[in-house]
């Protein structure tokens, strides 16, 4: 009963904003649920693979490119771009892992390709014409259903719930199956999961395609949410930080983990920015209180969920 | 006879979007401050006449540098119901708002987002009383031309430093396309991250080009770093000149006089000759803050939004916008003239060519406006 109460509070949570006309509310839930979803995607090969990664900006720029490209400059219908984001990600992850993974590079050194990655992706995109160069791109406003713009905000919330759903089965399809047993060996010990038969390379590539594929759709929805993109929102390290801040905060290779790190880091962060008006007051609050909560609880806030269930 | 009781009027609320923490902290600050000193300014007179005399109430918003935060306020201030929005200092950030505004149909006042593609998107509740960047960059560009026949054409070369956003960008690109048109070959066109903390690299490879003109467009940090790196590499110009320089403002003329010293900025600034103006900016820096060019940005984006309330007799967005599109305010000290709206740009906006002389702000460009004579080009170096 107790460890049912987490996810059953969770969902009545996620369902408060349908039943709410305040727009705070709204956008607060929608900002979560995408911070939520991408913290997850990162969450699966991060924490579950322990294949940590800081630039995960990467996928989530190539994502949002990837759909903002098709609709503006060949005229395909924006939902298409859910897809082909994903295949965009997923393809790049695949590439970065298993180049990264043959050359056998892993820990510190696997991050800092992730992140020499996100940073070439954004260079490139500040020089192509395709991309708009530094100028970016503009999607332009037709809100209709059909071009994936909705006048309403709970739609763009509802989509980013079913984002962060997915993620979320994701991270419970590996806590539970066999390959993501074959992961998290690999993850505790690589030479004894190679022993054992498990093919590593393709274990953890396929983990970070994964990975990859989830996160370019949370591009796919931000470019639809804002219709506006440019390098330094699609590629910026703050982005892949983000990501890696939630998992970590809320408990990473958990599945619970990245979901209560999004709600409490959004709950800090945005009720500080509204109820307190001096500048740099709120950001000072807000990274005061995360660095209480990273030295208190190093294994993240699911430990308090684990204590009490 | 009894008294006649009637309600107090309703505030009219004007929401204000702009980063006031974050790498565009100060821009943001300097517009927020121009909006608040624009609402006192019109509650002191007796608030909005054609409402009663309601009270203007600015809320504040802080975007934080980040397009989907100042999104998010937007709807958050459609919920408090504002009767327009002014912003957002930086472009990308008007971008998102402007998009989302239109949504709910809210007028917005541009304050500082200078990128073409804000007015040029067809977005009938966008306004902006202020320059845009390809008439700023035209103006730019002619000003140059104008300084250097004037000193006998001794620059014939240039390098553009830039930073890679949109404003960068599409100044740099603009630039670029221009300069050979009035006898300047460009060299090369050098982007950077914003931020950037180091132009060593960037400076030496300036020095290597060995350019008559450098020509920087970015926002206030990179700006004065770059010019400061210039200075220490001893980088011999006939000009260092920036179109919209970010860092361009008076802080930096009074705290590094000899980095400063003869750079010239095409930017917004107000016609000196009108005495208003100068008692505007002594009026900021007696109250302790910074004068610089988004604070009068602030100031007039509310003006003007103000006005267009006013002249709606209604605080409700169907009436409002029009009202904004059929403006011809000219009360101020800006160089503009009267206003009118095309697709949301005022046609008659327009920047002023400044130099930095004795640690002050100079107007050098058109000679209508000037109040000091230019220096090109500059001494040598060091």
């Amino acid at each position: 009963m107790r460890r049912a109460a987490v996810p059953l509070a969770l969902g009545v949570l996620a369902l408060l904003p349908f039943a709410s006309s305040s727009q705070f509310l709204v956008t607060l839930a929608t900002l979560t649920a995408v911070s939520a979803a991408l913290g997850q995607a990162w969450n699966i090969a991060g924490g579950f693979g322990g294949l940590t990664s800081f630039g995960h900006a990467a996928f989530f720029g190539l994502g949002a490119y990837a759909a903002a490209i098709l609709q503006t400059r060949y005229g395909l219908n924006p939902w298409l771009g859910l897809p082909a984001a994903a295949a965009v990600g997923g393809a790049a992850g695949w590439l970065i892992g298993f180049s990264a993974f043959r050359a056998g590079l892993r820990g510190s050194y696997f991050a800092l390709v992730t992140l020499a990655f996100a940073e070439a992706f954004r260079v490139l995109a500040n020089s192509l014409d395709i991309t708009g160069g530094g100028s970016g791109i503009l999607v332009a406003l037709h809100p209709a259903p059909g071009n994936f713009q909705f006048a309403d905000r709970r739609v763009s919330y509802a989509l980013a719930l079913l984002l962060l759903g997915l993620a979320t089965g994701a991270a419970a399809w590996l806590a539970s199956g066999r390959f993501g047993a074959q992961l998290m060996a690999v993850r505790e010990n690589e030479d004894a999961a190679r022993a054992l038969g498990v093919a590593v390379v393709r274990t953890k590539s396929a983990t970070l395609a994964l990975s990859g594929a989830l996160t370019a759709l949370g591009g796919v929805l931000y470019v639809q949410s804002y219709l506006y993109l440019d390098p330094g929102i699609a590629f910026s390290a703050e982005r892949s930080v983000e990501m890696l801040l939630i998992a970590m905060i809320g408990g990473a290779g958990t599945i619970l983990g990245p979901l209560l790190g999004a709600i409490v880091v959004h709950a800090i962060a945005d009720t500080t920015r509204s109820l307190i008006a001096t500048p740099g007051v709120a950001p000072m609050l807000y990274g005061v209180v995360l660095l209480v909560i990273v030295g208190v609880l190093p294994g993240g806030l699911v430990r308090i969920v684990a204590r009490h269930a | 006879m009894p008294a006649v009781l009637r309600a107090a009027p309703e505030t009219v609320k004007i929401g204000m979007i702009h980063p006031v923490t974050g790498p565009l902290a100060f821009g943001g600050g300097q517009c927020r401050l121009g909006g608040q000193i624009a609402v006192a300014d019109l509650n002191d007179v007796g608030g909005i006449k054609s409402l009663g005399g309601a009270k203007v109430e600015a809320v504040l918003g802080d975007a934080q540098g980040k397009a989907e935060i100042a999104s998010g306020l937007v709807d958050q201030m459609a919920e408090q119901k504002v009767a327009g929005i002014t912003g957002c200092y930086a472009s990308n950030l008007a971008l998102a708002v402007t998009q989302t505004a239109a949504k709910y149909s809210i007028p917005v006042s541009i304050d500082s987002g200078i990128a073409d593609s804000i007015t040029s998107r067809g977005l009938a509740n966008v306004f902006r009383f202020f320059p845009d960047n390809t008439t700023m960059t035209n103006q730019a560009i002619a000003c140059l031309d104008a300084l250097n026949k004037g000193a006998g054409s001794p620059a014939k070369s240039a390098v553009i430093v830039h930073e890679n956003s949109e404003f960068g960008t599409s100044t740099a690109k603009l630039l670029a396309t221009k300069l050979a048109g009035i006898g300047i070959a460009a060299k090369e066109t050098i982007g950077h991250a914003t931020p950037t903390r180091d132009f060593t690299n960037i400076a030496l490879r300036i020095k290597a080009q060995a350019p008559d003109l450098v020509l920087i467009t970015n926002y206030p940090n990179e700006y004065q770093l770059l010019l400061r790196t210039l200075y220490q590499q001893k980088v011999d110009l006939v000009a260092a000149y920036s179109v919209s320089g970010g860092g361009f403002n008076l802080p930096f003329a009074k705290d590094q006089p000899a980095v400063s010293a003869n750079m010239i900025d095409y930017n917004h600034w107000y016609n000196p000759h009108d005495p208003r103006a100068e008692a505007f900016r002594k009026r900021v820096e007696a109250a302790g803050h910074v004068f610089g060019w988004e604070v009068l940005f602030g100031y007039f984006a509310v003006r003007v939004l103000a006005d267009a309330i006013e002249r709606a007799g209604s605080a409700d967005a169907d009436r409002v916008i029009p009202a904004f599109a059929a403006s011809t305010w000219h009360d101020d000290w800006l160089p503009y003239g009267p206003t009118r709206f095309v697709n949301g740009q005022n046609q008659g906006a327009r920047g002023l060519g400044l130099q930095i002389q004795d640690a002050d702000i100079k107007v050098i460009w058109p000679g209508d406006f000037a109040d000091a004579k230019p220096v090109f080009p500059r001494p040598k170096a060091g």
